[in-house]
Order: structure tokens, then C-alpha cells, then sequence
């Protein structure tokens, strides 16, 4: 998609890593294309690629959008703590909205707007953009949301020692990020350090701003992290929460029953 | 009718093992080749594998919970004796077709 | 390699050449390029794939002699990617049929040291393009172990590579490496052209003490013709009539020969009469058989699939124009893949030569004039 250097939103092009996926032959749906947002140190081949919602997607008739987050999967990961905040890659993706020439929302016509799915961390993203951009966004799927971001708690120094000489962490839910961080070996952990410091800048506060469109929270009945999901359904008003028996924060991904909720809510 | 069976292949990155979490296909199913088979999960993430094979399923090895080796038996499928291997397809027999036509024998000398 | 065994199978071909020369004498001319199936007293005409014919062909073997074993990738429990060892591990056992790592050095490697234990192994290499890493194995000790012991120690060793194009397959698999097994000295080289020469060839390479790199044209595989299983009197040497004419000789071997006879028939319809030359043996080539022919026809078109430089067909080329120099009308033509790595499957219509490049080939050297 070719961004526009005379429309850049934020003045510099991220030059994030933005693929297409076409509804599959034969198959009608809604024209709008549906965003996906990955989670922390995931990639939109790990989140939605390899765990099989691109084919689900494609199959029931809808375009899809991807996008790596910066310091994520094919995307760059530039030194500067700005590329990393969220109000950054809020702006970064409006311009991806833009640059996919995505018209306002008009009733009854299925070619405006998009849909968003988001996963943990995306799902904070998606929570942000759709309230600041009401006349676009017109459903979404959030998937492991939390009122709450982990991101936000997750301790810097212990890390930062951990990785310098392999000082234990002794905060769980920061040892299990960094675990799964280094996981993947794409992963570029000073990114994603990065990344976090920019968070605990900006963390997450639902009620700073609610989105008001139709909402779907999708969590594992075991997912620690997103406990909280029920609060931000009743911050929302408008939110249906679904759980997924016996997944977790890590496996509820992959699950049918989400694919299947995620893609008849968004075919309303 | 020949069987063909297939292991829990390489998930990349070192993983040995994986575990299931949701079978997609029952035993006696008809599928094609990359419709979701089967959501494993490994220490590093959780993933669908798509099918690598159309034909009916025989058998599938392992419960939710059950955790497989690389390498181990995942499924078994049932398939045609003339398809063709794992890799190409069966040529079709055409009709010749031709565009040049041969100008006749100039006299022997 | 054993000099008297290619002396015997070139007066098998020239044994061939008396059939087919007093067949024609009488006026049937068709029945010389299938004498066995013909006579088939001894035996029974069955109508087989190729993949068939060559499964009944190793189980044959197998039964014959317990000394021989077939061992490759997928060739046991499964039976082969093509099916062409369907059956024989739940008959023969996991002694004599079985599965190796996927490394083709080994199993060539094994091969050799099986051979010197006094085996007659049959190793499959999966896809044509799979032989490179057992190149080292196949020229310095399948090739040459016979020679370097004074033939103490003979490689009865029958490789057998589905080869060539025409199935869609990525890279690596539809490769034509003739030329290279070709040019090693202590193999011998042999392609099938249908489920009878390939019943019969493979039977004939699996019981002789000789290395034979066995070129299974993939593409052919599912077609079905007749097969005389059991049966005597094939002649398993040279090259064999598969069809006779007299205005020019197609020579061709694997796949190509299908394509040969269909172009033909074609010319048939131009009045253009010609013979094709199944070329079988690949390796040593028939040079008697070649000289009949193209001595008759005085015209000659190689047809292979592998790239035109340093192709097979150069050497046919060579041998016809030692051979029938003072005769020949035109210069040998040469109808070949190309220059270029073996294309995806999308483009392979386009690479191996077609109808049209066969006969705009013959149209070449019916048209040349000297000066």
C-alpha cells in the first residue's frame, strides 16, 4: 500500500510491516477490511498467521489487514523510545487506515469502516484507537483484555540485570514476559524493552477513553491476565464477554470457538 | 485404498514436543489439504496445523491435554492407490494437439 | 564393470536387430518391438501401470533371490512416494525392505557396503534431483569398487531414481541427470519407456552383477499398458523399434518416447513416415541399433528432456555421425529442454520439448540442403 509522504499522520513513515490478505475466492462478506493487533513479543504471523485466523478470516469471505508492531516480527525497530508508545502506534495506525484508503463509517454501506481484532496487548491498542476513532472503527474483537496492563508492572531493572549477568527475576508475570520475549528469535529484546519503558509512560487507562461501538471480550477461563475483562465490558456498556473453557492467556488464541464468535459478531 | 500417515512435524526453533489442545477433525472426516487439523500448543506458542494431505481421517492420535513428540504419529489418513506421491500430481492423458504441419519428403537423390 | 556383460547385452540387441529385420521381412513390422508379448506362451499378458509393473518386478526379484534388499526413503512403511514398494515390507520384512534417514550418501553408502557383503541391493533415490548428495558415493565406489579390487569385489547395485519432468513439482524434482550417470565410468544406465520395458528391464538390471542407475520416468508412471509377466524371450539389450518409418529416426528415451510415437502419428498424417528409437540403454548405447536405423532413414532427431549442452544427445549425435556420416541428408538435430535449472511446475509445458518443437525439429532436417 503505498503511504503517501504528503499524508503522513505523524510526519515520518514507520515503514511498518503492513500485509494483505484477500477474502478467498468464491467466498462474499462484509467489504471492510478486518484489523488484526498482536500481543507483546507475539508478531502477526505467531498471533493470527500460525494459529490459523488468517485461513478462518480469508475463508468466511473477509480482507484482512496485518501489521507487525515496531520492534516486532517483519517491522523496524528503531532506537528512539517515541516509535514505541502508544499514542505512536495509535498514530501509526490511523495512517495504515489511511494509506488502505478506508472511508468513515455510512450506514448500510459495507465498504466503510473497518473491523479490529486485538489480542493483549492489541486488544489495549484496539480499546484506544476505537474510542478515538469512533467513525471508523465499527466493531471489535478484543481477545485476553485487562483493565489492567501487565506491561505497566513489569519490572525494568530486574530484567535489565537478568539479561546483563542472569540475576533471577523475581516477579513472575515480568520472568514469564521475558521468557516468552526470548522465545521467538525474531524477537529483538531491546526493542521490546523499549517498548515496555514507553508503556510505563503511557500505561493503560480504560476509562480515559471508552469506545462506544459493539464490542466482543474473548478470554480463557484460565487466563490470568485477563481476569478483569468483565470490568471493561461494564466501562463499555456495550461489550458481550465470552470464556473459553480451559485456555489460557497463552493457548486461547488458537481456539475455534473464538474464531467462530470473532467472525459471526464481526458479521453482524 | 492406502493408508498415509503423518507425525507432529517440526515446529521450529529447537521445540521437541507439543501439546494438544482441540482436535478440528474427527476420525471418518473427509478433508482437504490446509483445512485446520488440530490447535497444539508448545512452550513458545499455541498453533493450528492445517492439513498436509486431502483424504479421509483414520486416525488421530492424541486427546486434548496429550502431549506428542516431533516425529511421533499425529494422523493417519485414508487416500486413493493412484494418487500421486507426497509430491506432483498425476499427469492427464491428452489428445496430441499440433500447430505445425510438415511439408512432404523432397525426392530422395 | 564387467567388459563380457556389455559385450552380452549388445549381442542381445543385435539379436534383436535379426528379430526385427526378418519380422519386417515378412511384413510385420509391429510385432517386432514386442516379440515376448507376442509369443507369451511361457508367460501371462496382464495390462499394468508402470508403477505396477515395476512393484510386480521387485517382487519378483525379492522372491528369487533372498540376497536382495530395497532400501530408501518412504520405501518401507510406506511404500514409497509413488507406490512402488507398495506391499513389500509386509511381505518380504523389515530385514529386507526398510527405511533410512534422509541422507542419500547413505543409502548409497550402505548400498556399497551391502554389495560387498555379498547383497543385491536396491536402493531408491527418492526424486531425480535428490542423487547430488550421493554423487561422491555412486562415481567413486558404486562405479569404480569392481575395477579398484580387480573384480573381486562386483557392485550388483541397481539404483533406481524416478526421474524426468511432467508431474508439477517443485525443484529438485523433475530433473534429467542421464548425462551425468552416463558419463561415469563402471555404470550403466537404463530408462524405461512403458509397464513392459519397465517390468522387464528392471527384472533384467536387479540380477545382473553391474551397477545400473535405473531412470524411472515419473511422468509415465500411471499409464497402463501390456505386460507379459513372467514371461521369456524379452530382449533386455540395445534399443529397441518402437515403431518403424523411413523418412526419419526420432531417438528418445523415459517419457520422451510416448511423446515421440504421438508426434508420429501426427506426421503420418503429413506423409511423413517415421521410426522412433526407444534408445533404452543410455549407458552403453546401442550404437549398432542407432546405425541400423538412421543408416535407413538417413535423417535423425534426438529428443531428451535434460538442457541441450553437453546432453545426451550430443553423444547420440556423435555416434550417428561416426557411424552414418556418408549417408546422413542433414545434420542430427537435437530437440531438448533448456539451458536453465528445470523450471517450477507451472512453466514445465513450456521446457519440455512439445509436439510443435518435435516436429518443427523434423521439419529441419527434411528441409536441409547441403551448400
Amino acid at each position: 500500500m503505498g503511504a503517501h509522504l504528503d499524508r503522513l499522520v505523524e510526519g515520518v513513515d514507520p515503514h511498518l510491516n503492513v500485509q494483505i490478505h484477500e477474502a478467498a475466492e468464491g467466498t462474499t462478506g462484509p467489504r471492510r477490511p478486518v484489523i488484526l493487533l498482536h500481543g507483546f513479543a507475539s508478531s502477526a504471523k505467531l498471533n493470527w498467521e500460525d494459529a490459523g485466523w488468517i485461513t478462518a478470516l480469508t475463508q468466511a469471505g473477509r480482507r484482512v489487514v496485518t501489521v507487525d508492531l515496531p520492534g516486532h516480527g517483519g517491522s523496524p525497530a528503531p532506537e528512539e523510545m517515541d516509535a514505541y508508545s502508544p499514542s505512536r502506534i495509535r498514530a501509526d495506525l490511523l495512517q495504515l487506515v489511511q494509506n488502505a484508503h478506508v472511508r468513515p463509517l455510512k450506514d448500510g454501506d459495507d465498504a466503510t469502516g473497518v473491523d479490529i481484532i486485538g489480542y493483549s496487548l492489541g486488544a489495549r491498542l484496539a480499546w484506544e484507537f476505537g474510542a478515538t476513532q469512533p467513525e471508523l472503527v465499527r466493531r471489535m474483537v478484543l481477545g485476553g483484555p485487562s483493565v489492567h496492563d501487565p506491561l505497566a508492572d513489569f519490572d525494568l531493572p530486574a530484567a535489565q540485570r537478568y539479561l546483563a549477568d542472569g540475576t533471577p527475576i523475581e516477579d513472575p508475570t515480568t520472568a514469564e514476559l521475558l521468557r516468552m520475549a526470548k522465545l521467538v528469535p525474531s524477537n529483538d529484546l531491546y526493542a521490546l524493552l523499549t517498548m515496555i519503558e514507553a508503556i510505563k509512560i503511557e500505561p493503560f487507562v480504560p476509562s480515559d477513553a471508552v469506545p462506544h461501538m459493539p464490542l466482543l471480550l474473548v478470554a480463557g477461563e484460565k487466563d490470568e491476565l485477563a481476569r478483569t475483562a468483565e470490568e471493561l465490558a461494564r466501562l463499555s456498556g456495550n461489550a458481550e464477554v465470552l470464556w473459553l473453557p480451559a485456555r489460557t492467556h497463552a493457548n486461547a488464541v488458537t481456539s475455534r470457538a473464538f474464531k467462530n464468535a470473532a467472525i459471526d459478531f464481526l458479521a453482524n | 485404498m492406502a493408508e498415509i500417515s503423518f507425525p507432529l512435524p517440526d515446529l521450529g526453533e529447537g521445540l521437541i514436543e507439543a501439546t494438544v489442545l482441540e482436535w478440528l477433525v474427527a476420525e471418518g472426516d473427509r478433508v482437504e489439504r490446509n483445512h485446520p487439523l488440530v490447535e497444539v500448543e508448545t512452550t513458545k506458542s499455541a498453533v493450528e496445523l492445517p492439513s498436509p494431505q486431502a483424504g479421509k481421517v483414520v486416525k488421530i492420535h492424541g486427546e486434548p491435554g496429550d502431549t506428542i513428540k516431533v516425529g511421533d504419529p499425529l494422523i493417519v489418513f485414508e487416500v486413493p492407490d493412484d494418487t500421486a506421491g507426497i509430491v506432483g500430481t498425476v499427469p492427464k492423458e491428452e489428445a496430441p494437439k499440433r500447430r505445425v504441419r510438415l511439408s512432404p519428403v523432397p525426392d530422395e537423390d | 564393470m564387467s567388459e563380457h556383460m556389455t559385450l552380452g547385452d549388445l549381442d542381445a540387441a543385435q539379436a534383436n536387430r535379426e528379430a526385427a529385420d526378418a519380422a519386417q521381412a515378412k511384413g510385420h513390422a509391429e510385432t517386432v518391438t514386442a516379440p515376448a508379448a507376442a509369443e507369451g506362451a511361457e508367460g501371462r499378458v496382464e495390462t499394468l501401470s508402470m508403477q505396477q509393473a515395476l512393484n510386480r518386478a521387485l517382487a519378483d526379484v525379492m522372491e528369487e533371490n533372498p540376497r536382495t534388499v530395497i532400501l530408501g526413503e518412504d520405501v518401507g512403511r510406506l511404500g514409497g512416494v509413488f507406490r512402488i514398494t507398495d506391499g513389500l515390507q509386509a511381505r518380504f520384512g523389515e530385514q529386507r525392505v526398510f527405511d533410512t534417514p534422509l541422507a542419500e550418501s547413505g543409502i548409497l553408502g550402505m548400498s556399497v557396503g551391502l554389495a560387498m557383503a555379498g547383497y543385491h541391493p536396491i536402493p531408491e533415490v527418492q526424486f531425480d534431483g535428490f542423487a547430488y548428495p550421493a554423487i561422491n558415493q555412486i562415481v567413486c565406489q558404486v562405479g569404480r569398487m569392481n575395477y579398484r579390487s580387480r573384480g573381486t569385489l562386483p557392485m550388483p547395485i541397481t539404483l533406481r531414481v524416478p526421474s524426468f519432468g511432467g508431474i508439477r513439482a517443485p525443484e529438485h524434482h523433475g530433473e534429467s541427470l542421464e548425462s551425468l550417470f552416463a558419463h561415469v565410468p563402471g555404470l550403466k544406465v537404463v530408462s524405461p519407456a512403458d509397464p513392459e520395458q519397465a517390468y522387464h528391464l528392471l527384472k533384467h538390471a536387479a540380477t545382473r552383477p553391474d551397477p545400473v542407475i535405473f531412470m524411472e520416468p515419473k511422468s509415465r508412471y500411471w499409464q497402463k499398458g501390456p505386460v507379459n509377466v513372467g514371461g521369456a524371450g524379452f530382449q533386455p539389450g540395445g534399443s529397441r523399434v518402437a515403431r518403424t518409418g523411413k523418412h526419419v529416426t526420432l531417438v528418445a528415451w523415459g517419457a520422451m518416447v510416448a511423446r515421440c510415437l504421438q508426434v508420429a502419428e501426427l506426421a503420418a498424417e503429413d506423409g511423413i513416415e517415421v521410426e522412433v528409437l526407444d534408445l533404452r540403454w543410455l549407458k552403453p548405447i546401442d550404437t549398432a541399433g542407432l546405425a541400423a536405423s538412421v543408416s535407413k532413414t538417413r535423417r535423425a532427431v534426438v529428443v531428451h528432456e535434460a538442457p541441450l549442452t553437453a546432453g545426451l544427445g550430443a553423444e547420440v549425435a556423435a555416434l550417428i555421425t561416426e557411424r552414418c556420416f556418408g549417408t546422413l541428408r542433414a545434420p542430427v538435430e537435437r530437440v531438448t529442454g533448456f539451458d536453465v535449472p528445470y523450471p517450477s511446475g507451472d512453466l514445465e509445458d513450456e521446457y519440455i520439448p512439445n509436439i510443435d518443437r518435435i516436429l518443427f525439429g523434423i521439419q529441419r532436417v527434411l528441409e536441409y540442403r547441403r551448400g
